[in-house]
């Protein structure tokens, strides 16, 4: 099959490569760039652990082919410390214990972050559904939202720490 | 007169066969199993019968059967 | 006992690389030259392969190679290794296969999508026979012969008794029995099963796999491949869930094994959803009879259950499943008479196996209804009633177990007084409550290992950080954390100086891994003991410096090395550790643990226990349930990582609540109707009620620093809780889980029309 060029900003570099267009995205991710903090859990675009950003908004990286984003910009889990600082979200995830085996992690805080970027201020319900997309099989999302939530309230800003 | 189990011989406080039959089947071990097999019955259909059909047709057709060893 | 670094809210010590997307799972390994592997399945419940040909598959570009049961040894393989009869799996079977997704056959190829390809060259020859799909159904006498030498399919047979039950049920002077229906339950790890297998031509073979016991499947890949045991590496450093699905041998292991030792490469097996869904295992799926005798004024007299399980094609780890199940069916109260008779039948479905709560979820929820009704009927008051029969400290389970600590009445106190707090509820809303406790680790050593359960090995360095080595395994539920700090403050450092190395049987010492809710118990008494070691010989060195008069009248907390009774009087940590390694020659500073309980009572050295209260809104019309709160009253202890326990906690109700309103794996003809994240309903962050955790603490004498098992009993109490919760609604009995819409409907229905 012929490759086509796609070109692609992925956690602040750019990236140009050779793909074949059926190549989904999380493929691109995962096995092109190697950045293998975005996982997959199925087949049916319905657990969210292949969550990223692409241009502010969360995407399930499964169900769009990198072709669909070519010129565009990409955030993975990787992406979020900025100069060796840790997101907000990350320390709110860390002091609540919002993860535990971590697999649904990435799709987690992506979604969290693009969430917040949306609406700095999500009610309870805005959090909860708001994640409804990414499945957690072990935390019971509880201390996810407490998370959000720490974020929206203002608890990680810089003139706060 | 107090009705006592064909296997092992112990009799329920009623006396009664029906408690007798409830004594054997919760037992269920090897003996009083074969005794099930003995007399022509399969204790594991019984025990199917017992447990997923209300009623107690089991432990009635079981006590008929003591009563009748007992007799004899 | 005042502790430093025990019950303060810590960070997890992998949640960096958690939060990074660093974590490296199975899922993500690669190895150089690695192939991908796929699985050919049976399509067919129940069937003898006549013939496999591969010849078009092999002869497919980039297939490396096709194994299939005569590839093997064809040994029958289990995880209750004592009993042979009970080793009843081949991988790849070499004449029948009993489930729909039974492996057949493995390619290895190039890439995915070519070894998928060369799946549709293979050809294989079946003789379908004819299956039986319900364990009522197999046990019957016409049923067809699943595994030969097993009368009426009949796989294990369980009976537990005490006390004198037909007498004390002629003291009873209320009889009631009732029938109960428990629905299987896919683990649904977020990472699937998978494994990346290199055997190299030195004859060792290394396995990244995604297991919560690294040891075991050293042990069961080197049984099944023929090899030594310590030529078999395992390594799971990160593991994507478990739920107790994750210790039994997976065809993404075996196979991936077994292409790999034919090729001498690499060779990587990643199960898909539809994969994990249809031919991983799943909780087991119960019939339950019941039948209880109490007095008017409530005493519990005696109880007499009878399940059958279904145990689906093979027996694995699920037959513990039986004794669980009836041990626990009596929990957590006082019974004069007590007898459990439990069946596991073969089925031609999916295997069943362990699952978080393992029997004791259904028990519970059979127990607890009827306890609701029994009390309805007597007109006695919930509570009071749970309270009059519940375990106490120090009670013995005649013959079965003895309890040392036990805070079930506290936590009674707690949930009544949060149950009054919410005062009159308005209509089509209810509270449900459910008791429960669960063990903290079994003691029964069926997998037959010649080592202590757990062990542990710390090593303090120059410069006075610490390597605790551990065979446990943390599979997300924060292992290395909890066994992390209990290290540290037994050392007197602070959680920060410890690394902890797990998950590789190279490196770590063999331990029986996560299963059981064992780890905090056991591995948590291995690594005191280690670190006692480890800080008596620093202290040996301190006490020639500072003289005092016996070792024993030394300390270190919080990095200093100082006498008990005079606390200011001491020394720097780190520079006792420098001399003391300077003076002994350079020696290390090395402490082993170990743990093996002996003369535990039948089951586990120690148990938990609790209540929890659920607050649903029930919709009359649509019968759609909403869980509102959830507030559990827990007994664990002295707990360990607060923070942890939290993450336990809702974590546990979002499965157990799952289990008891959404999850169910139908069954038609042998094929499973919901194979994928859509039409499997797990619990979405929407349906999640708020959730509030009343700490019990007592001490437990068996556990390290008086902790046991917080983890895997919370799973116990919530489907019991929904049920009891549509009663106190709705005024309905639901007694077939999962409580669906529909069957709350029905129930309404018929109420109305009596
Ligand atoms: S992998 Fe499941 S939604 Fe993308
Ligand atoms: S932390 Fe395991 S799936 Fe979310
Ligand atoms: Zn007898």
């Amino acid at each position: 099959m012929e490759k086509h060029l796609l070109r692609i900003t992925v956690n602040d570099r750019d990236y140009e490569l050779f793909i074949n267009p059926k190549t989904l995205l999380v493929e691109v991710i995962r096995d092109h760039l190697g950045l293998t903090g975005t996982k997959r859990g199925c087949e049916s675009s319905s657990c969210g652990c292949c969550t990223v950003i692409v241009e502010g908004m969360a995407v399930k990286s499964c169900s769009v082919l990198a072709m669909q984003v070519d010129g565009m910009t990409v955030t993975t889990s990787e992406g979020l410390e900025k100069n060796g600082k840790l997101d907000a979200i990350q320390k709110a995830f860390l002091d609540n214990g919002s993860y535990q085996c971590g697999f649904c992690t990435s799709g987690m805080l992506m979604s969290s972050k693009a969430l917040l970027d949306e609406n700095p201020s999500p009610s309870v319900m805005d959090i909860r559904e708001g994640i409804d997309g990414n499945l957690c099989r072990c935390t019971g999302y509880n201390s996810i939202v407490r998370a959000v939530a720490a974020v929206a309230r203002g608890d990680y800003r810089e003139d706060k720490q | 007169m107090s009705v006592k189990c064909p296997v092992c011989g112990k009799a329920a406080k009623s006396g009664t066969a029906i408690d007798c039959a409830r004594h054997m089947f919760g037992t269920g071990d090897k003996a009083h199993r074969a005794w099930f097999e003995s007399q022509g019955l399969s204790y594991i259909d019984l025990l199917l019968s017992q447990t997923t059909e209300p009623g107690n047709k089991a432990y009635v057709t079981v006590a008929e059967l003591i009563e009748k060893a007992q007799k004899d | 006992m005042k502790c430093n670094v025990i019950n303060t809210p810590v960070h997890n010590v992998d949640g960096i690389a958690k939060v990074t997307g660093r974590a490296t799972y199975t899922f993500d390994v690669t190895v150089p030259g690695m192939l991908f592997g796929k699985i050919l399945r049976s399509p067919h419940p129940h069937a003898r392969i006549k013939n496999i040909d591969a010849s078009a598959a092999l002869a497919l570009n980039g297939v490396r190679a096709v194994v299939t049961g005569k590839d093997t040894l064809g040994i029958k393989q289990g995880i209750w290794r004592r009993y042979k009869e009970l080793c009843d799996e081949q991988i790849l079977p070499l004449e029948k296969v009993r489930y729909i997704g039974e492996p057949v056959a493995a390619v290895a190829a190039d890439t995915e999508e070519i070894a998928e390809q060369a799946l549709d060259l293979i050809e294989v020859d079946y003789e379908v026979l004819p299956a039986v799909y319900d364990p009522m159904e197999a046990i019957k006498k016409e049923a067809p012969e699943i595994h030969e030498g097993f009368e009426r399919n009949i796989n294990v047979t369980r009976h537990i008794e005490w006390g004198d039950v037909d007498d004390a049920f002629d003291e009873a002077d209320y009889i009631r029995e009732d029938w109960f229906r428990c629905s299987g339950q896919a683990h649904a790890c977020m990472e699937t099963r998978c494994a990346v297998a290199s055997y190299t031509a030195d004859g060792k073979l290394a396995v990244w796999t995604s297991t919560q016991s690294a040891y075991y499947h050293q042990v069961l890949l080197a049984d099944v491949l023929g090899l030594k045991e310590s030529d078999v590496r395992v390594i799971a450093k990160y593991v994507g869930g478990g739920f107790g699905g994750k210790f039994e041998l997976d065809a993404a292991q075996f196979c991936s094994s077994v292409l790999s030792m034919k090729l001498c490469k690499p060779v990587k097996i990643v199960f898909t959803r539809e994969e994990d869904f249809i031919a991983s295992k799943r909780r087991t799926p119960m019939y339950y009879y019941v039948r209880t005798g109490v007095k008017k004024d409530g005493t519990f007299l005696a109880r007499e259950a009878r399940v059958f399980t279904d145990g689906g094609a093979y027996t694995g780890m699920g037959a513990t499943a039986l004794y669980l199940t009836g041990f626990f069916h009596s929990f957590p109260y006082k019974w004069r008479g007590y007898r459990h008779d439990g069946f596991r039948v073969y089925t031609n479905t999916l295997p069943s196996t362990s699952m978080r709560g393992f029997g004791t979820p259904h028990a519970t929820y059979c127990s607890e209804l009827q306890i609701d009704l029994i009390a309805k009927e007597l007109g006695l008051d919930r509570i009071e009633i749970r309270r009059k029969n519940g375990h106490t400290p120090n009670y013995e389970v005649p013959g079965q177990a003895t309890i040392a600590s036990c805070g079930l009445e506290q936590c009674l106190d707690e949930i009544e007084k949060w149950i009054k707090s919410r005062g009159e509820l308005p209509p089509n809303r209810g509270i449900g409550i459910s008791s429960y406790g669960f063990m903290s680790g079994g003691i029964f050593n069926r997998f037959d290992t010649p080592y202590s359960f757990s062990s542990a090995v710390v090593t303090i360095n120059y410069d006075g950080k610490v390597d605790l080595h551990v065979g446990a395994q943390d599979i997300g539920q924060g292992s290395n954390t909890t066994l992390a700090i209990i290290c540290a403050e037994d050392l007197g450092v602070r959680l920060e100086d410890i690394r902890v190395h797990s998950g590789d049987t190279a490196e770590c010492p063999p331990d029986l891994g996560a299963w059981g809710s064992r780890q905090t118990l056991m591995a948590g008494n291995a690594v005191k003991m280690a670190a006692g070691e480890a800080k008596r010989q620093l202290l040996e060195f301190a006490a020639a410096q500072m003289s005092p008069n016996i070792v024993y009248d030394l300390d270190i907390k919080d990095r200093w090395v100082h006498l008990a009774g005079r606390p200011e009087r001491g020394l720097d940590y780190f520079e006792v550790v420098k001399k003391a390694l300077r003076g002994k020659d350079g020696q290390r500073i090395m402490g082993r643990g170990y743990y093996t309980p002996h003369r535990k009572g039948m089951i586990s050295p120690a148990y938990s226990y609790g209540v929890q209260a659920l607050e649903i809104d029930v919709d009359p019309e649509t019968g759609k349930i909403k869980l509102l709160n959830c507030v559990t009253a827990h007994d664990c202890g002295q707990p360990i990582n607060p923070l942890g326990l939290t993450g336990q906690l809702e974590g546990a109700i979002s499965m157990a609540a799952g289990y008891g309103f959404l999850e169910d794996i139908p069954i038609e003809d042998g094929m499973v109707m919901n194979p994928n994240l859509v039409d499997y309903k797990l619990i979405r962050a929407p349906d999640m009620p708020e959730t509030e955790v009343i700490e019990i603490e007592t001490y437990e004498p068996e556990g390290p620093f008086g902790a046991k098992e917080a983890g895997e009993g919370l799973t116990n109490p919530t489907a019991a809780a929904l049920a009891t919760a549509v009663l106190d609604a709705v005024g309905v009995p639901i007694k077939e889980l999962p409580i669906t819409p529909e069957k709350v409907l029905n129930a309404l229905k018929e109420k109305k029309a009596q």
